[in-house]
């Protein structure tokens, strides 16, 4: 898999503030790569640095093996080859949906890859309408004809659901990942909702603070989150407090193992999904809550020195309030500070 | 339990980015080199007259100090100012009343009372007063109808009437589109916890106004504070009197030269106390919901509505139109020749239109600069524009007399100079329909385009200025209109054998030719209600300066 | 479309940066205004097939530019309304000599002694006054009798007009600076209404706003064109001071020009006996070749009083005369 954009290094300060902070991102080509971060991590500033409308204070980007940005040059986002779907679709109200998919294309063969750009999108015959009288989910597509209508190599996508009501936006989704992969092209979304990243993306990077903090498969990062930070910001996670002694963490639903030397503080999280009760008329807690969702269920349990813990069960395991359970987990991850393991 | 060689144990790295990135405010370049010399150009033609009176200032003569640092001077500054305040409140009050009245009730007629509300603004001051002058006093027009003996209507009160009618019609068009903006929700809002309408008005749409109301107000007081003509005529002393007074009644120029420097800062003043009753207040670039609520008029509100317009449209279009077909038809029954000043129409035409062009053109990267590229430099340039349009025309006019027959002159006394000259006195009033239109213009279409390979240039030409066309279209028709009735620059500046309608008519009526005159100043008047039509109609695009 | 209004503009703009190459062209500075002269000009193009080019403002206006301009001036012809405007010109030695047939066409006293300019037309100054409200036999014999108090806010006067700096610089030469100052303070006291020009004084009388003004003395016979039944009147002084002046309007070739011949052939025409006629009979001011009649509601030229007073000397004394208003407290 080769890179199409590489950022290293990049920072981007403004009015005494940074918005990228020594920015590090690989993005394969071919792929959707999803950035994930909550509000004003940088993530906007980022893709807007790769399409060249923000210049960088420190660090490099490439675009398939060109240089585009350094400290001191910043090629012109119109000489980059990179389309954009931007948040509120700027599409140019005064001309219409044909000339807007158009507008980046030259060369004899306009029309007819305007044609077929809308029929990918499944716009045909919207060729002589006006952004104006389209709905939401028809813009959105019209804005990612028009980034895609000029084959760039790299798509940048900004927010694209943000504006699109719930139902719209689970199908635009999957619309958008059927486009991306039909065409080849390299993509990059951002967005702030971690579902919609792990749904949509190939690959998934987050963002913190001005940085990446993690990136890989949306199943790693979810999975094997570098921070009990990122845990928590991708999903639900219980993170316990505990110490080493003799080779485990006892972390009060369960003993986990560790290299840890005895005594380092450490925090091991766990997921709900990672959570097995098992009914036992003796068990150390007791089932307190249940919401059933019909493929599966969150079962809450408080256990009997007083921790209470989520428990994530399929569907078809049947439980009741009040039932005592026994509880083991799964999986967990320890997570631990140089200075709390000093005694390794 | 899990074996242990399947926990992952991780650490994390000390020293994790403490401060939050803040403000997701873009930071973005200086804007495209080629803004920055048509804007360097811009300066420059500006910087002419200025640079131009500080070299004249410099080879002043002793008398010419002497005549500044008199008592009499300080007497003329304060009166001047005073009328000036005066004025201003008259127009605002007027202007603003008028656009409540077309803009949010529900009287009939709206829109035909909002075409013939703003059309004094087509009529020159000085013939406004000139008409004023001869249709009041025992002898005059009105007497001779209604029989009733009317006062002479000169000096203070003929001036403080002339200058109004004047002047209103700029609060009169800026507000209106300004009050088509508010948000009814607000309104709604006060309404429900109790408020009268009189004190929603107050407390609610008033200060969503004082933008809007400010900029008005700045442009009738300037307007104000360098006119002559109408206030020569009705013989009320203000301080370009004396500045006429010096530059045609001596060789020596330098007096008036120094003289004009303290109108110059009369009108700085006048900017500096606009900028400080503003306040916080800024231009709502937001798109309310819903069209503004209409306030239904009970019938005697209706009334007393109605009469106001009436009287207002009265005195400053009717009265005038029927005293000028008055002079017109008794000169042609009584044998005066009468011609048509085609060369004069041509003139008129030519150099406002033209002037139109050059502003509107120069308007966009000056706005371009300002909204797209915030910096100080380009805020300092947007300013730069209002303090060209605070000049005096008749010292901008000297200044580059001055100028061009020393240092300039293949284009002295060319018609390029004149217009460049109208194009850089009203170009505030093209850049802030411009600026208004650019505001509302979301930036990312921008980056949309420029994403899709376009250069900024492309962009500008394709996307930015097309969806900028109706303010631009608003601020050329502003910059025609005003350019038609331009007096004392064009005297000065035309080329030889170059007339317009208002010098035809100023000179026709100095030498009491008032038939020749009245068809002249009927001509302009028809020649301007096109372009004020359109804009009575579409005020939003108007709005922002 | 857009592209289209902005080559027209470029095209225009450009049409008038290069000035037009005509074979017989004229250049002439008016500060008589174009309603009066023009006219004029139109038959004399007519006529001589030179197509003349006119720049029309201020005597006094002109006159400085000239000054300014210098030996470059694009003028050909100055034509001023008042002998200070070109007396202005001629000390400044930018005016080349008439010939001497232009010169016998008018009397001398009307002319610059040196032959630098010539008059053409003659305008008096007088009084106006409103014929409803005063009786001619209370006015005054001289401009001194109206600073008495019985005059006190009934005389209008345009002490910023060319033609009343004018006077002021005649009365200074005949009467001296003190006497000058004293009169125009006299006035100001008086509270006599200013005006802004003479036209404006004279509709002021007709509109009965005011009883009389100082003004010239065709703006009347205008006003009586326009409308017959107005009730201004023309009342000449009997005694010969700088009010009862006759100022003329004249006409000098500038050294500078290039076009002699054209410059000649325009002054011969200005004071033929059909311009001088359109003079008496357009214009209602004087003709000053003898032998053309003036408009017969005037008294003859001749029979004016006349103070002897060299015309050209005028212009030393304009920017004291405006000193002197100001000092008033006119301006």
């Amino acid at each position: 898999m080769t890179t199409a954009i590489s950022l290293s290094d990049v920072t981007v300060s403004f009015n005494g503030t940074t918005a990228l902070d020594r920015f590090d991102l690989d993005v394969p080509s071919g792929a959707l790569t999803a950035v994930v971060g909550p509000s004003g991590c940088g993530k906007t500033t980022a893709l807007r640095a790769i399409a060249g409308f923000q210049t960088i204070t420190t660090g490099t980007i490439t675009l398939n093996g060109q240089l585009v940005a350094t400290e001191t040059t910043n090629t012109p986002p119109e000489r980059r080859g990179v389309g954009m779907v931007f948040q509120e679709f700027a599409l140019f109200p005064h001309i219409s949906v044909a000339e807007n998919v158009g507008y980046g294309v030259r060369g004899a063969d306009r029309v007819d890859r305007v044609r077929r750009t809308l029929r990918l999108v499944g716009l045909e015959g919207y060729e002589d309408r006006f952004p104006h009288e389209l709905s939401g989910g028809e813009q959105q597509r019209v804005a990612l004809a028009r980034a895609l209508a000029p084959g760039p190599d790299v798509v940048l996508l900004d927010e694209p659901f943000s504006n699109l009501d719930a139902p719209q936006r689970e199908r635009m989704r999957r619309e958008l990942r059927r486009i991306i992969h039909s065409v080849g092209v390299t993509a990059v979304l951002v967005t702030h909702d971690q579902a919609e990243a792990l749904a949509v993306g190939d690959r998934i990077a987050v963002m913190s603070e001005g940085r990446v903090v993690q990136s890989g498969t949306p199943v790693e990062v979810y999975a094997r989150p570098v921070s009990p930070w990122v845990a928590r910001f991708l999903g639900e996670a219980m993170i316990l407090d505990g110490v080493a002694e003799g080779g485990a963490i006892d972390t009060g639903i369960g003993v986990v193992p560790t290299s840890l030397a005895d005594g380092a503080s450490a925090k091991v999280m766990v997921r709900p999904e990672w959570v097995r009760p098992t009914v036992v008329d003796h068990g150390v807690g007791k089932i307190v809550d249940r919401e059933f969702y019909g493929h599966d269920q969150r079962v809450a349990i408080r256990l009997d020195d007083g921790t209470s813990i989520d428990a994530l069960l399929p569907g078809s395991i049947d439980v009741a309030l009040g039932e005592r359970v026994d509880v083991e987990i799964d999986d967990a991850i320890v997570y631990f500070t140089n200075d709390t393991a000093g005694a390794r | 339990m899990t074996e242990p060689g399947s926990i992952v144990e991780i650490e994390i790295p000390a020293g994790v980015p403490a401060a939050p990135p803040g403000s997701t405010e873009q930071r973005r370049s200086h804007g495209p080199w080629y803004l920055w010399v048509i804007s360097l150009l811009i300066v420059c033609v500006i910087a002419v007259p200025v640079t131009s009176l500080a070299l004249r200032l410099l080879d002043a003569t002793d008398a010419a100090w002497q005549s500044l640092l008199s008592w009499q001077t300080v007497r003329l500054m304060v009166r001047t100012l005073v009328f000036t305040a005066l004025v201003t409140a008259s127009a605002t009050a007027v202007g603003v009343s008028g656009a409540w009245l077309l803009a949010r009730t529900d009287l009939r007629f709206r829109r035909a009372w909002g075409v013939a509300f703003a059309l004094p603004l087509v009529i020159p001051s000085y013939v406004i007063a000139l008409v004023l002058i001869s249709a009041s006093g025992p002898r005059g027009l009105v007497a001779d109808i209604t029989g009733v003996d009317l006062p002479h209507l000169v000096g203070f009160p003929g001036a403080w009437l002339a200058l109004t009618l004047s002047t209103y019609p700029y609060v009169f068009l800026i507000t209106a589109a300004a009050l088509q903006r508010v948000d009814p929700a607000l309104e709604e809002a006060a309404r429900g916890l109790g408020a009268s309408p009189a004190r929603v008005f107050r407390t609610v749409v008033l200060p969503q106004l004082r933008p809007a109301m400010g900029a008005g107000a700045l442009l009738a007081a300037l307007y104000t504070l360098s006119d002559f003509g109408a206030v020569s005529l009705m013989r009320f002393d203000v301080f370009t009197r004396v500045i006429y007074a010096q530059y045609s009644g001596r060789i020596d120029r330098s007096p008036a030269i120094v003289l004009s420097i303290v109108l110059v800062a009369a009108a700085l003043i006048v900017i500096w106390a606009e900028q400080r009753t503003r306040g916080d207040g800024t231009l709502f670039s937001r798109k309310p919901a819903r069209p503004p609520s209409v306030y239904r008029l009970t019938p005697w509100q209706r009334a007393a509505g109605t009469t106001f317009l009436a009287a207002t449209v009265a005195a400053g279009l009717v009265l005038p139109v029927a005293v000028l077909s008055a002079w017109l038809l008794r000169g042609l029954t009584s044998g005066i020749d009468v011609t048509i000043p085609f060369d004069a129409i041509a003139g008129s035409l030519t150099g406002a239109s033209l002037a139109a062009i050059v502003a509107v053109a120069a308007s966009v990267p000056i706005v371009v600069l300002a909204v797209r590229y915030p910096t100080g430099a380009s805020n300092a340039l947007e300013r730069a524009v209002y303090v060209m349009f605070s000049l005096p025309h008749i010292t901008v006019a000297i200044a580059v007399v001055a100028f061009t027959v020393r240092y300039a002159r293949p284009v002295y006394q060319s018609l390029l100079v004149l217009v460049l000259v109208y194009a850089a006195m009203f170009l505030a009033q093209a850049t802030g329909p411009a600026k208004a239109s650019l505001l509302q213009i979301d930036p990312a279409l921008d980056d949309a385009s420029r994403g899709l390979g376009r250069s900024h240039l492309a962009t500008m030409a394709r996307i930015t200025v097309p969806l900028m066309s109706k303010g631009l279209l608003a601020g050329g028709l502003l910059v025609f209109v005003t350019a038609l009735k331009e007096l004392p620059a064009t005297l000065l500046l035309r080329p030889s054998g170059f007339t317009t309608l208002a010098v035809r008519i100023w000179s026709s009526a100095d030498e009491l030719l008032y038939t020749q005159a009245a068809a002249s100043a009927l001509v302009l008047i028809a020649v301007s209600v096109v372009p004020v039509y359109y804009l009575s109609i579409k005020p939003k695009d108007v709005v922002g300066v | 479309m857009r592209r289209l209004l902005v080559a027209g503009a470029v095209l225009a703009l450009a049409a008038t940066a290069c000035s037009s190459s005509d074979d017989r062209s004229l250049t002439v500075y008016s500060g008589r205004s174009e309603e009066l002269i023009q006219p004029l000009i139109d038959r004399f193009e007519e006529e001589t097939g030179i197509s003349v080019t006119v720049r029309y403002a201020g005597s006094a206006d002109l006159a400085a530019t000239i000054l300014e301009e210098g030996s470059s001036s694009p003028a050909d012809v100055f034509l001023a309304q008042d002998p200070a405007s070109l007396g202005t010109v001629a000390t400044a030695e930018l005016f080349t000599p008439l010939s001497e047939e232009q010169r016998s066409r008018v009397p001398s006293r009307f002319s610059d002694p040196d032959g630098y300019w010539l008059g053409i037309s003659g305008r008096a100054r007088v009084v106006v006054y409103d014929s409803t409200n005063v009786d001619p036999s209370e006015l005054p014999q001289t401009e001194d009798g109206f600073t008495d108090p019985s005059w006190s806010g009934r005389v209008g006067i345009a002490p910023t007009n060319g033609s009343f700096l004018a006077f002021v610089s005649a009365k200074i030469l005949l009467d001296g600076r003190d006497a000058t100052l004293a009169w125009l303070e006299g006035m100001a006291e008086n509270q006599s209404p200013t005006f802004p020009k003479n036209s404006a004084i004279v509709t002021a009388v007709n509109d009965g706003q005011v009883d009389t003004g100082l003004a010239n003395h065709y703006y009347l016979l205008r006003a009586l064109a326009e409308d017959p039944e107005v009730p201004g009147r023309n009342h000449f002084f009997a005694i010969a001071t700088a009010g009862s002046l006759v100022m003329p309007a004249g006409v000098g070739i500038l050294a500078s020009s290039e076009r002699t011949d054209e410059a000649d052939a325009f002054v011969d025409f200005l004071v033929d006996d059909a311009s001088q006629r359109y003079f008496a009979e357009e214009t209602f001011e004087y003709p000053l070749v003898p032998g053309v009649p003036a408009d017969d509601r005037l008294p003859p030229i001749e029979t004016i009083p006349t103070p002897d007073l060299d015309l050209s000397l005028l212009a030393t004394t304009l920017d004291e005369a405006t000193d002197l208003v100001a000092e008033a407290g006119l301006l």
